[in-house]
């Protein structure tokens, strides 16, 4: 019975991923057929400079923007730690969930169009990062406790000066911490797509623009090849996850 | 002479008096407890002499004012409740951790830390991690961490409140014999009455951010404050 219910549930999941995958060697896939009649690689084979010039584009800000982030998100949280408005901190930082991306991108989007701003890669990139930015900050909030700060102060009686008790406790324990939020920050960015649609007014041309994009266009199989190419860094980072942060629970410096 | 002398120690917090002109000695190799409710400032005093938290007063340390000093410049040790072993650090790295600070000699500091985890019995434990601890072994390591760098002063804020009574009476023993043999001088502050009588060479009883030390065990047992009376009346009425 168990068996049974891992494997409707599994079916439940992967199906949306096998069609996705179907869809993008499906040479024609018409409604009622329940299965594509030839099986080609003709739309992958139409990946071109405009798709390669997209991955690259995704990659690198999603990458900037998870390291940006999680840096300014960590720093942030370490240096209000013990300052008396941390909390007041804490609702800003969840002021931009209180729209959704899209209607947040609108109130926004006069700001980047005075600044010149929009239609520009460094324009999506702001726009992201105040998106991702709290989020960060919001991890390393509730990771910055008492119990770590007591941790500090000890170390500092101990000897160790701000940089070192930094160096040496704060950074090495917040390893975890770090990484887990640099793959989230790397994911909302990298599939963000109503701020990189309203900042980067269509010219900025991400993964998920180029989607949706395909999908407008009425082209499911490119849409499909899109989506299939969307799929794999979270599925990367997922294994990476696995294999790198959660086995290692501890890291011993030293073989004593 | 003696080795602590604190003179005016006065702290307030969002204009609620916490420590009120609080001054006292203290002489080398010496345990001074202090008994006090939760809440009379005992952590405070502790954190301010540490250089953890400011405040106004003069604090001086064989004969040098430490109060203008950072905490890692201070030489005293402040150990919470909690045993706060660095969690990535096996047994090992977290007593050596404060001699790498001073970057000793690596022979020099294996030699000593091996010799410390002697001491503490956990000779057998050097390459576990803190999670693979009992309470005991925690705070056995977390005394080990704080004696190698033979502080001038110890500060205990309640170390044995969250163990069993056998592991708190065994560490209370262990404490002892680790400052006798390190002549170390500590201040341990507790809100236990056998563990203050029990550890303190002095004694100081602290009630609403005033301190009071007592020459004498007498003078201590005579205090009605102290609540020593009320126990030796509860033990003889049994």
């Amino acid at each position: 019975m168990k068996q049974r219910l891992i494997i409707v549930l599994g079916s439940i999941f992967a199906l949306p991923f096998a069609y996705m995958v179907l869809l993008s060697v499906a040479k024609e896939w018409f409604f009622p057929a329940l299965w594509p009649g030839e099986i080609t690689d003709f739309h992958w084979k139409q990946l071109d400079g405009t798709m390669f010039w997209a991955i690259g584009l995704s990659v690198g800000i999603a990458f900037f923007i998870g390291v940006i982030s999680t840096l300014a998100g960590f720093l942030s949280a370490y240096f209000l730690a013990r300052h008396p408005w941390r909390r007041w901190c804490l609702v800003l930082a969840y002021l931009p969930y209180a729209f959704s991306p899209v209607i947040y991108a609108h109130c926004i989007k006069y700001f980047f169009l005075v600044s010149d701003l929009a239609g520009q890669v460094s324009g999506v990139i702001l726009a992201q990062f105040i998106l991702c930015y709290p989020f960060a900050f919001l991890l390393f909030y509730r990771h910055f406790d008492d119990d770590l700060n007591a941790m500090e102060d000890l170390s500092a009686t101990l000897g160790a000066g701000q940089r070192a008790a930094f160096l040496r406790v704060i950074l090495p324990i917040s390893k975890e911490a770090l990484l887990l939020c640099f793959a989230q920050t790397f994911l909302i960015s990298w599939f963000e797509y109503g701020l990189s649609s309203v900042i980067g007014l269509g010219q900025v041309r991400t993964l998920t623009v180029m989607a949706y994009q395909y999908i407008g266009a009425s082209n499911q199989y490119l849409a499909a090849v899109t989506a299939c190419l969307i799929c794999f860094p979270p599925l990367l980072l997922l294994w990476l996850n696995q294999r790198f942060v959660f086995r290692s629970a501890t890291v011993q410096p030293e073989n004593n | 002479m003696s080795l602590l002398s604190v003179k005016e120690l006065h702290k307030a917090f969002s204009g609620k008096t916490i420590l009120e002109s609080i001054s006292f000695d203290l002489e080398a190799h010496q345990t001074l407890a202090i008994l006090g409710r939760s809440g009379c400032g005992k952590t405070t005093l502790l954190k301010m002499i540490a250089g953890l938290l400011e405040g106004t007063g003069e604090i001086q340390l064989a004969g040098k004012f430490v109060h203008p000093l950072p905490p890692q410049q201070r030489g005293i040790v402040y150990l919470y409740q909690e045993a706060l072993l660095f969690p990535h650090l096996n047994v090992f790295e977290n007593i050596a951790f404060g001699l790498r600070l001073r970057k000793m000699q690596e022979a020099e500091l294996r030699e000593k830390v091996e010799n410390m985890l002697e001491n503490l019995g956990l000779t057998d434990q050097i390459r576990k991690m803190p999670s693979q601890l009992s309470g005991g072994q925690k705070q056995r390591v977390a005394f080990g961490r704080a004696f190698i760098i033979e502080p001038r002063l110890l500060l205990l804020d309640e170390p044995f409140g969250n163990l069993d009574v056998e592991t708190r009476s065994n560490m209370q023993d262990f404490f002892k014999n680790m400052a006798q043999k390190q002549q170390t001088t500590a201040i341990l502050v507790t809100h236990d009455l056998k563990e203050a009588v029990r550890m303190g060479d002095q004694l100081g009883y602290m009630e609403a951010g005033q301190l009071h030390i007592y020459n004498h065990l007498n003078d201590f047992i005579a205090d009605p404050r102290t609540g020593m009376q009320d126990e030796i009346a509860f033990w003889q009425s049994i």
